[in-house]
């Protein structure tokens, strides 16, 4: 079958908005890992001032784009040296101004946050590639509903870490529902997983996995790379 | 100090002190809106009502006057004196309405998944501790709902049925995480904004549950419960929809963020 014009429409809208995240993530990314190779000048390991100025790209990212709510970098421990500050995330205070977010870093912790094993982490380490990860609750991090998306980052050749933001799921509701609801039937954005990460009916709800589809769902994957996402639709709206 | 974390914020919140008198006053018209309180009905007198609160006389008193200048209770002197619920508070469609627009779907999902694991396991307690004049009381609880009226009263009849469903369950705690949650919603279902919910539905379905507890059947009873619960979540969500994405997005190929 040949999805509609709006199912078109819908999933170029869709594609268009988030290949521009993406590339916002792709220069913070870049700026991050040459503004280290600037401050490291042939140094091994990431110290306390390589990381000078590093703040300051994340707070032009935040002032930018105001649909992320953090961002920031993580490194990979074995790039940073012994007893060194292993990331840097800001977010958006209540008041709207920005601040560092502080995560418990102590292995063994009760409230450890083990980050290089959390998806955003380690898929972009391992595939090398950019990476979305959510809708998650982000327990023990910034503890919200989020979406993550973050790109890898290499410094003289070697992996280094990642650089990314966070976009709470409530913020993203309004960005891109408008472009759900110019689809007549239900349908849904859902991410690598097959999970929901917006749904233009009670049909398909935030967080929800995508069961065995009937036969009248149909699935047309989004042009964006690597992050995996789909626009389910259905010919007929839900109805309570 | 590193900023607290949400749920760090949430063990540490405050206490509130200039708002306790508010407090009182979003209490009893809360109370009042769901028909905990009755029209007519004398308040505590004000010492037994600060104890209550646990708040000063002149607390209570601020609270008392706030009350009194929305016209909510009258308070007489005399030897039958005291303070009186007088009128149901106003229809609070706009406050609803905010609620709507500043509520995401996620977070109403969320209160339905909340909702649906309260309301399993006390409809299971149910099923097992009800008895007989349970059974009726719920089932006339169940036909007011049908005969309300207004969205208000539809509203306190939909909420005290479950709220005497979960006493029923004999669980203080179950019954106190059911009336949170009733506040939180209820009004919310039956505001007149959208497309209506049906009565005569709800009814049927509450209806429905009663007799599943009556005839002690916990897993028809839970069924049922869920998704009645189901079908109220999908029915806030298309109210959300309705408010807050009416209009579709014609020309869609403009990057924005």
């Amino acid at each position: 079958m040949k999805p509609d014009t709006e199912v078109v429409h819908a999933a170029n809208a869709l594609t268009s908005w988030t290949n521009g995240v993406s590339a916002e993530i792709e220069d913070l990314s870049r700026n991050v890992a040459s503004l280290l190779e600037r401050n490291l000048v042939g140094k091994p390991k990431v110290d306390k001032a390589a990381l000078a100025g590093l703040d300051k790209l994340s707070r032009e990212f935040l002032a930018k784009n105001t649909f992320a709510v953090g961002a920031g970098t993580f490194f990979a421990h074995a790039s940073v040296e012994e007893g060194g500050r292993t990331l840097d995330w800001w977010s958006r205070k209540g008041s709207g101004s920005v601040g560092r977010l502080d995560f418990d870093l102590t292995p063994g912790s009760n409230r450890y946050y083990d980050y290089e094993k959390l998806p955003f982490f380690s898929t972009a380490a391992s595939t090398g590639e950019q990476t979305l990860w959510g809708p998650y609750i982000d327990y023990l991090g910034f503890e919200e509903y989020i979406l993550t998306f973050t790109a890898p980052f290499s410094v003289h050749g070697t992996f280094t870490g990642v650089a990314g933001c966070d976009i709470r799921i409530k913020d993203l509701e309004p960005l891109i529902m408008p472009h759900l609801r110019g689809i007549p039937g239900d349908a849904a954005l859902v991410n690598a997983s097959n999970r929901v990460i917006l749904g233009n009916s009670g049909m398909y709800l935030v967080g929800e996995r995508i069961k065995s589809g009937s036969p009248e769902q149909h699935r047309m994957a989004l042009d964006v790379p690597h992050l995996g996402l789909s626009l389910i639709y259905t010919s007929t709206r839900h109805t309570s | 100090m590193a900023s607290p974390t949400p749920f760090e914020s949430q063990i540490y919140r405050s206490l509130p002190e200039i708002e306790r008198a508010d407090a009182i006053v979003d209490r009893i018209s809360t109370a009042i809106s769901l028909g905990l309180l009755k029209v007519g009905e004398r308040l505590p007198p004000e010492a037994a009502l600060s104890e209550m609160f646990g708040v000063g006389g002149a607390t209570l008193r601020e609270a008392l006057g706030e009350l009194r200048e929305r016209g909510i209770v009258e308070t007489r002197r005399g030897r039958s004196g005291g303070s009186f619920v007088v009128k149901q508070p106003q229809s609070q469609t706009d406050a609803i309405r905010d609620w709507f627009l500043s509520t995401s779907i996620s977070e109403i999902r969320d209160l339905g998944d909340e909702h649906s694991a309260i309301a399993a396991t006390t409809i299971r307690l149910a099923c097992e501790r009800a008895e007989a004049h349970d059974f009726e009381r719920l089932q006339e609880l169940a036909r007011a709902l049908v005969l309300a009226r207004t969205p208000e009263v539809r509203a306190s009849a939909d909420s005290r049925f479950h709220i005497e469903l979960a006493v029923s369950a004999q669980s203080p705690r179950l019954a106190n995480a059911e009336i949170r949650l009733q506040e939180e919603s209820v009004q919310q279902l039956w505001a007149p904004l959208g497309v209506p919910l049906d009565p005569e539905t709800a009814t049927a379905e509450h209806l429905e549950l009663v007799r599943a507890v009556a005839q002690d059947q916990p897993e028809r009873a839970q069924k049922l419960a869920l998704e009645h619960i189901r079908r109220n979540i999908f029915h806030l969500i298309d109210t959300k929809l309705t408010l807050g994405y009416s209009q579709s997005i014609q020309e869609p190929n403009e990057a924005r963020h």
